[in-house]
């Protein structure tokens, strides 16, 4: 070591010490403190999340109201239909009635407040108790909301699946490679194509059953499987891709353009940084320069990105849904809304917000992982 | 001349304008200049002359909106403008010519450790193992100041010493010919200013190597400097050895700089230049200078020829015609 660079030594060591001492004393309750303060902060805000969703699809109680109305109705009705009753006096058959009705706001539990009961839909919510739909019903014919989900997830995932993952590599990669050729005519072209994104998807989809269902008739109108079912495994198989190939293009189509442009303006930006232009003056070809000096430097990015688009994946696409007759999740919150069932909608969207919270919560220990500047907990 | 054997890099008429809404901005308009092995060369100017432009065009390193790059440059007797990117890249990259860059906080990859992003040319170019590339690293580490144990360190835990002495060690880790440096310590205290200076004068000895050293420092470069480049507005007006041009420089441009430069004895007072360097949009015809210039006389209105004065000292002024 020459002489001249000793001035920066004691320096150095110096820094080095202070570190070590922090890292190794309170790294455990450093992070163990941030774990909790952020599990109960969380926690809440799923809690006001899913209050608020019982709040809105209750109609702050109104809803109430609407069903006291239907039981009246439904059970006038049925009195007068019913030659049994036509012997009763009419204050005996009005008192019969009146204990009827109790009976049945009792079994939906309007005999007691909506604010005691909102809570008590909160509390079951949160422990995952779901409850039974007061309408609607599996395609086996149970009533548990439960149950209800799981049957309609599957195509949902399918769908949505299918198409958030060609959505999001495809225009990952090829905003990558645009990225390269700034002010090409593809760029342009892309550009020129982004508004594209302001029509919804079942937009879209209507023009493809359109044409490929009713002109073309090469691909079925709608619903995940034909009739009869294929009776082999394969042709099974063959016959969903089929049916899936329409509403997954609708999706796709909608945000594609869009999606190549926000990530090719994101890798423009990350590509003027110095350390990128140091690269390309090392001397590194521009695949490694993509993957070392853009790609590495902004996984954190690409990782927030990628895990919330799965967990949307959950909500389904509501009205693609409903215009192909997709049997998932995005048309049973259609029908669910129809319905004021409001124990589907909640049991939905607390799945939801549980997993959003998960995301949330993992991702911040997985930033700590591929990015070497942040630590958990540090403020 | 003796010196054409040693001569490393002859650059001429060199060109590099871009393209902005307001028009072609001549960056570099026809620069020349000459430097031999282990010589260091100082780029003198004021900010906007287009100092940095000069580096990025000998090192190829252009923005997308690049109007016009062309010249010739012989590095060791080749021509590099004719090669194409990936001869450049393969060739020339960290090979023969490398850099150290302004700002080393930004220029080092905030998600890998230092001692790869060291490492990396020796496993491009050399192709050999990062094994053996990082003990490489790890000697020329050792060499500019840096301890050891900072290879498996992170950018943003090193203080901007630091990164600098990381960014020289990176920059001859392939044993270059040529580094060309864009300014390597305005971001740093004085202090170590001065030690990054002195680190590289010992490197010059060590490594054998050439620099070109990008600046508006005249005081600190003047402690590294071989030979001198005055540039003023995209062209450069004079060359020389740095203690004749320190002594008497010729240009009147250069003479204000240098008039600007605060002395510790004698009681002079500062000078500066009125007016401001003209727009790089939009040139005048005659000399560059000739707005400001304390010694204007009618010829000035006509571009004036590079005058040989000899002893490699060349000047672009009418003032020296027939001389």
């Amino acid at each position: 070591m020459s002489v001249e660079a000793r001035p920066f030594q004691p320096q150095a060591e110096d820094q080095e010490q202070v570190e070590t001492k922090r890292g190794s004393t309170s790294t455990f309750s450093r992070v163990a403190k941030y774990t909790l303060v952020r599990v109960i902060m969380l926690f809440f805000t799923v809690a006001t999340g899913v209050f608020l969703t019982i709040m809105i699809a209750n109609m702050g109680g109104y809803v109430d109201n609407i069903m006291r109305g239907n039981i009246r109705e439904g059970l006038a009705m049925q009195m007068q239909q019913d030659p049994a009753y036509k012997e009763m006096q009419p204050d005996e058959r009005q008192q019969y009635m009146a204990s009827l009705i109790e009976l049945e706001e009792k079994r939906l539990g309007l005999d007691k407040p909506f604010v005691t009961r909102a809570f008590r839909y909160l509390t079951n919510a949160l422990v995952l108790d779901l409850g039974r739909a007061v309408q609607m019903t599996s395609d086996t014919g149970s009533k548990e909301v439960r149950l209800i989900i799981l049957e309609r997830l599957p195509p949902t995932l399918l769908l949505m699946g299918t198409s958030n993952l060609v959505l999001f590599f495809g225009s990952l990669f090829a905003a990558l490679a645009l990225s390269r050729q700034y002010g090409s005519i593809w760029d342009k072209a892309i550009i020129a194509l982004s508004p594209t994104s302001s029509a919804p998807s079942w937009f879209y989809g209507l023009f493809l059953i359109l044409i490929f269902a009713a002109v073309l008739r090469v691909l079925p109108f709608g619903g995940m499987v034909g009739s009869p079912p294929a009776s082999t495994r394969w042709g099974y198989f063959l016959d969903v891709g089929k049916h899936l190939i329409l509403p997954a293009s609708g999706l796709i189509i909608s945000s594609l353009f869009l999606s190549i442009y926000n990530w090719r303006t994101f890798f423009l930006i990350y590509s003027t940084e110095d350390y990128v232009e140091m690269a390309k003056a090392k001397g590194l070809t521009d695949r490694e320069i993509e993957r070392r000096y853009i790609l590495r430097p902004t996984l954190p990015n690409i990782i927030t990105n990628f895990s919330l688009l799965i967990i949307t994946l959950w909500t389904g696409a509501i009205i693609t849904e409903t215009v192909f007759q997709w049997p998932g999740l995005g048309r049973t919150y259609f029908t669910a809304i129809g319905l004021y069932d409001t124990p589907v909608i909640v049991g939905n969207t607390i799945i939801y917000a549980y997993l959003l919270a998960m995301t949330v919560f993992l991702l911040d220990f997985i930033y700590a992982l591929v990015d070497p500047r942040v630590k958990i907990g540090d403020s | 001349m003796a010196e054409n054997n040693s001569s490393l890099l002859d650059v001429h008429d060199l060109k590099l304008h871009f393209r902005a809404s307001a028009g072609i901005v001549q960056a570099v308009d026809g620069v020349n200049f000459q430097l031999n092995r282990n010589e260091a060369v100082v780029v003198l100017g004021e900010s906007g002359c287009g100092k940095t432009s000069l580096a990025k065009a000998l090192l190829r390193l252009l923005p997308r909106n690049v109007a016009e790059y062309s010249g010739e440059v012989y590095l060791g007797g080749e021509e590099l403008m004719g090669l194409t990117d990936e001869e450049y890249r393969k060739q020339i990259r960290w090979v023969r010519m490398s850099m150290v860059p302004q700002a080393a906080m930004n220029a080092l990859n905030p998600v890998l450790r230092v001692g790869d992003q060291v490492a990396e040319p020796m496993m491009i170019h050399a192709g050999i193992k990062k094994e053996e590339a990082l003990a490489q690293a790890r000697d020329m580490f050792s060499r500019v100041g840096v301890s050891a144990d900072f290879l498996h360190r992170y950018a943003f835990e090193l203080s901007g010493g630091m990164r600098q002495r990381v960014a020289i060690a990176m920059s001859l880790v392939t044993l270059p010919d040529l580094v060309v440096l864009d300014e390597p310590t305005s971001a740093l205290d004085v202090l170590t200013q001065a030690n990054i200076f002195n680190l590289l004068k010992r490197i010059k000895k060590e490594f054998e190597v050439s620099f070109i050293l990008i600046t508006h420092d005249i005081a600190t470069s003047s402690e590294l400097a071989d030979r001198v480049a005055v540039m003023y507005a995209g062209q450069i007006v004079e060359v020389g050895d740095a203690e004749s041009f320190f002594s008497a420089p010729l240009h009147p441009y250069a003479q204000k700089l240098m008039a600007s430069v605060p002395r510790l004895r004698g009681d002079q007072e500062l000078e500066f230049i009125i007016g401001k360097p003209p727009s790089l949009i939009d040139l005048p015809t005659g000399c560059r200078f000739a707005a400001r210039c304390p010694r204007r006389f009618e010829k000035c209105d006509q571009d004036p020829p590079v005058f040989d004065m000899g002893n490699r000292r060349i000047v672009k002024c009418w003032l020296y015609e027939g001389n």
